[in-house]
């Protein structure tokens, strides 16, 4: 056999090296049929393991997903779709690390793709890691994406911002939510939605313009209405608030939120000596009618504290009991001078005594809890016109 | 009137004739053996690579046909499986492929030492097969030494076809060997080291740029077929502060100490199966696979096959530390059975698993007493692999640029640098012995061993070297003064320096000749032979003045810096004399 390979083989070099190029063609050949037939085989196993992963991942067993997307990957291992669907596996199961490797293998590759990097975010927000997050909700908010590409945009973006609240990063969701709020397409669920983030993110005006923005889409959405209503309220824009809030239980007459909400609304409006185009009696009448009604406020939460009032005072004037007493010393000093009220002269008075309400509503709802009614409009009112003032 | 055209064409037919004939002749001068040697070794690596692509296909074929594409624990098939497999790979070992058993990488060491390159064909086909059947089965092994053995006996065929020098047939085996481990592994570097460390032994330009070139194209070869994908997804690895090196140091030693267990469990087993009546022999493999099987089925099939993806699953952090300490030694208890059973395999896939789980296991440990260690699991899992390959396989450079080149992290070379010399020193000490050697031994075969050939102290040349003689003479120097010069000394022969360099010897009796002849007032130079006496360097072995030794009698030995300035001489007898043997009368 050697002797007769050794005849066949000439020894010239240009001839062995001719054929053995000839013989590492082939080879290379057969080899790649050989390898494409078990590619070919290896891929359509995998496939009927990634769809049973598929559906035991909707089915809510992610673990053993786990199982049939790591097969399926020994049967195509460079496939980004079982890496991808392994790693958001991983993630569900709590295999964080596991998973971000996966996704950061995928990623490596096609660092633009907004699904690697939307799932990168989630095993981040998993983690608590607000910098990863954002940097990857960033990176899916301005990738590339195969199909929808807008709608899995917005949805990203409103998973970071909710990441964020989550995390108390307020003007950071903020920030993300005027971005939102800016590229919305005229529908007035996107609007709703936006709305609501925002009231979240405490952003009540912003908050009012999108819920407006909704209702303007949708007049009838009780959604809308007692959202916009809401926020205006706690915008201390009470007249709005009236208005939208009249409109929801009209839509809704379940809503008892909204109920609630618009009585103490009117009430604020019906007691605020400071709105506009009211009488200078109106205005008198409910400067004195706070005034009244502070004064019982105080000697209620006096008595409910069992304060002495006649025992002598206490020198620490941070103590509670010493901040009641000297509220009803100086409410008592301003009783005297309520007769003046109608007095042209005294343009300070009203302010002055508006200002002994707002203290004794204030102490009061911190000594004695969060007041009703009449109290707790003078109450909002205060922090209103602070807020004002600010 | 003549057509210039039809006379053009008239004068061509000659060039046609002759002009392929001279590029065929000039072409073939172009090749002397080393460039042709060079052009083989890419063959080598391309058919080597193609061959392993093949070999991987079929464990993976066999793997997914016997125990299907999911792992299963509690399921028969995991101890029939291997049980039966070891039962055919028994039969086949015994009657048709006797040489498979052992190691590739003494076979391809034997090949080159001791039987002038030749591997059997035979042997490649049987590891194939019965490797891909064990691996693929279950027995706990790898591919990568049978995928070296295929590359060597292929190359080892190829040259002897090609009657290729036998210096040149000798190393073809090496060379298909790096070829073969550099496909398996996906890894060149490493496999270039691997087979310059362990089986070559010594680096010189031509064998360097055989083995890299056909590392090189296998590993082409490879990745064209299956991918550039490494081995393992690795994880964010991270090493901070110095301090913890010394935690990479205790890893070190653990590892030193389970590749000694290791060892020893296989040096001490193998012998003793291996004397066992030839029957059990057929059923050796079978036990084996039996009780590996066992293993699986109450709960850690990871200890099956190679286990690249467990390994990749304790980088990422899947396993708690009491379980990678279970696995490290249920692996170690595993492969020590399908090894000395007789079940073709290699132990490198089975090192790297026992070092990633013990690495796993120590850094978990470590993180438990201290919280503050900024190693992760996975950085740990990474470094022990290295650290076993090093104190087990006893191949120090390999094992660190395996780690580099396999988590193209350069930021744990410290880490591993440290871990791995700890083990390394640990495994020497407890075990003067590699497993390569023992196993040779064991195999009644001398194979020269290239841990002892590193550590062995040589002799140089200043070791015999005598002072400088009193007397120099110079090229310039009168015959009637150097004759004066030398009256009163008791040597008979004299070193002479001459210019601009160079040295030579001239005798007391031709200075007399010619000082009696009428030469005195000639030059040294102009009449002393004209042939320069060779030098030599203090810090070149004693062995290369054995070349020159017996043709001249005293040999100067000059600074490298200053090749005038004589530092000794040296002579046959202190040559000798340091060698320990007397010098034979001529």
């Amino acid at each position: 056999m050697s002797n007769l390979l050794t005849k066949l083989i000439p020894r010239s070099v240009v001839v062995v090296l001719l054929g053995l190029t000839i013989a590492a063609v082939a080879a290379f050949a057969a080899v790649s049929h050989l390898v494409a037939r078990f590619n070919a085989n290896q891929q359509s196993r995998g496939r009927k393991l990634y769809e049973q992963g598929l559906n035991d991942m909707n089915a809510g067993n992610p673990g053993r997903a786990v199982e049939e997307f790591r097969a399926a990957l020994t049967c195509d291992r460079a496939n980004p779709q079982y890496q991808l669907n392994l790693g958001r596996a991983l993630r569900d199961t709590g295999r964080l690390d596991e998973a971000e490797s996966y996704l950061v293998t995928l990623w490596q590759r096609t660092p633009e793709d907004g699904t690697i990097n939307l799932a990168l975010a989630r095993v981040a927000a998993r983690r608590g890691s607000l910098d990863d997050s954002i940097r990857y909700y960033h990176n899916a908010i301005y990738g590339v994406w195969a199909s929808n590409a807008n709608v899995n945009r917005r949805t990203s973006q409103v998973e970071l911002i909710e990441f964020l609240l989550h995390k108390n990063a307020r003007p950071q969701a903020r920030a993300e939510l005027v971005a939102l709020a800016a590229s919305l397409p005229p529908d007035p669920e996107l609007h709703l939605e936006t709305a609501q983030l925002l009231a979240k993110a405490q952003d009540y005006p912003s908050a009012l313009s999108e819920y407006e923005k909704a209702v303007m889409l949708d007049r009838g959405n009780p959604v809308a209405l007692a959202g916009a209503g809401e926020v205006a309220y706690r915008a201390g824009r009470y007249r709005s608030a009236e208005r939208y809030l009249q409109s929801a239980v009209s839509a809704d007459p379940q809503d008892s939120e909204s109920r609630r909400l618009l009585e103490s609304a009117t009430l604020v409006l019906q007691a605020d000596p400071f709105v506009r185009h009211i009488s200078d009696a109106e205005r008198n009448r409910r400067i004195s009618a706070a005034f009244e009604r502070a004064g019982e406020r105080l000697t209620t939460c006096v008595q409910q504290k069992g304060i002495d009032l006649n025992a002598p005072a206490n020198t620490d004037v941070s103590s509670p009991s010493s901040a009641l007493v000297t509220l009803e010393s100086r409410w008592l000093a301003m009783k005297r001078n309520l007769p003046k009220l109608r007095s042209p002269g005294e343009t300070d008075l009203p302010d002055a005594i508006m200002d002994i309400v707002f203290q004794i509503e204030q102490q009061a709802a911190n000594d004695c809890g969060e007041p009703q009614g009449l109290d707790q409009a003078l109450l909002l009112i205060s922090r209103n016109r602070e807020a004002v003032d600010q | 009137m003549s057509d210039p055209a039809a006379t053009s064409s008239q004068a061509m037919p000659p060039l046609r004739v002759r002009g392929p004939r001279r590029l065929f002749n000039a072409f073939e001068e172009v090749f002397d053996e080393e460039r042709y040697f060079l052009i083989l070794s890419v063959f080598i690596g391309i058919f080597s690579g193609l061959a392993v692509v093949c070999f991987r296909l079929a464990i993976d074929w066999t793997h997914l046909a016997l125990l299907g594409p999911l792992p299963q624990t509690h399921t028969w098939r995991l101890f029939v499986v291997p049980s039966v497999a070891g039962l055919v790979i028994g039969a086949l070992v015994l009657h048709i492929f006797p040489a498979i058993r052992g190691s590739g990488v003494n076979q391809t060491k034997a090949a080159l030492y001791i039987f002038n390159g030749y591997i059997p064909f035979r042997t490649a086909i049987g590891k194939f097969l019965c490797c891909a059947l064990a691996i693929g089965a279950g027995h706990s092994l790898g591919p990568e030494d049978p995928s070296l053995q295929i590359g060597a006996s292929f190359a080892s065929a190829l040259g002897r076809q090609l009657h290729l020098s036998r210096e040149k047939l000798r190393l073809m085996a090496p060379v298909g060997a790096a070829a073969g481990l550099a496909a398996a592994f996906n890894a060149p570097i490493s496999a270039v080291l691997f087979v310059i460390e362990e089986v070559i032994g010594r680096w010189s330009a031509g064998i360097l740029g055989s083995v890299v070139l056909s590392a090189v194209a296998s590993v082409v070869i490879e990745r064209w077929f299956l991918g550039s994908e490494p081995l393992f997804r690795i994880p964010v690895t991270t090493f901070k502060r110095p301090s913890e090196l010394i935690a990479y140091a205790v890893l070190g030693i653990v590892g030193g100490v389970a590749a000694v267990i290791f060892a020893k469990a296989i040096g001490f087993l193998r012998p003793r199966l291996k004397a066992l009546a030839r029957w059990t022999q057929y059923f050796q493999p079978a036990l084996a696979g039996l009780l590996i099987g066992l293993i699986a089925y109450f709960g850690a099939p990871q200890v099956m096959g190679a286990g690249y993806d467990f390994m990749d699953q304790a980088m990422h952090g899947q396993y708690v530390w009491q379980m990678l300490a279970t696995l490290a030694l249920l692996k170690i208890v595993a492969t020590t059975l399908s090894f000395v059973s007789g079940t073709p395999g290699g132990m490198f896939a089975p090192t790297l698993f026992i070092g990633a789980m013990l690495g796993g296991a120590v850094g978990g440990i470590e993180h438990i007493f201290f919280p503050h260690l900024t190693g992760s699991t996975g950085t740990y899992v990474l470094v022990g692999m290295g650290v076993l390959f090093a104190g087990f396989l006893r191949a120090p450079m390999t094992s660190v640029f395996m780690v580099l080149e396999v988590s193209g992290n350069y930021e744990i070379i410290l880490p591993v640098i440290i871990a791995n010399t700890f083990a390394y020193v640990v495994s020497r000490s407890l075990q003067p012995t590699p497993i390569f050697d023992l196993l040779t031994r064991q195999d009644g075969l001398v194979l020269p061993s290239l841990e002892e050939e590193r550590e062995e102290t040589i002799l140089r040349v200043e070791d015999a070297m005598l002072p400088a003689p009193d007397i120099i003479l110079s090229a310039a120097d009168y015959i009637d003064a150097a004759a004066r010069r030398v009256e009163d000394s008791t040597q008979s022969i004299f070193l002479v320096r001459l210019e601009p360099s160079g040295w030579a010897t001239v005798q007391r009796d031709l200075l007399q000749r010619l000082l009696h002849e009428g030469k005195g007032e000639h030059n040294l130079g102009s009449l002393i032979p004209p042939q320069p006496l060779p030098s030599l360097f203090p810090d070149l072995p004693l062995d290369n003045a054995l070349r020159f030794i017996n043709n001249h009698p005293i040999i100067p030995v000059v600074n490298r810096a200053n090749r005038r300035k004589l530092e000794g001489v040296i002579s046959s007898q202190s040559v000798f004399a340091k060698y320990g043997a007397p010098r034979k009368q001529d």
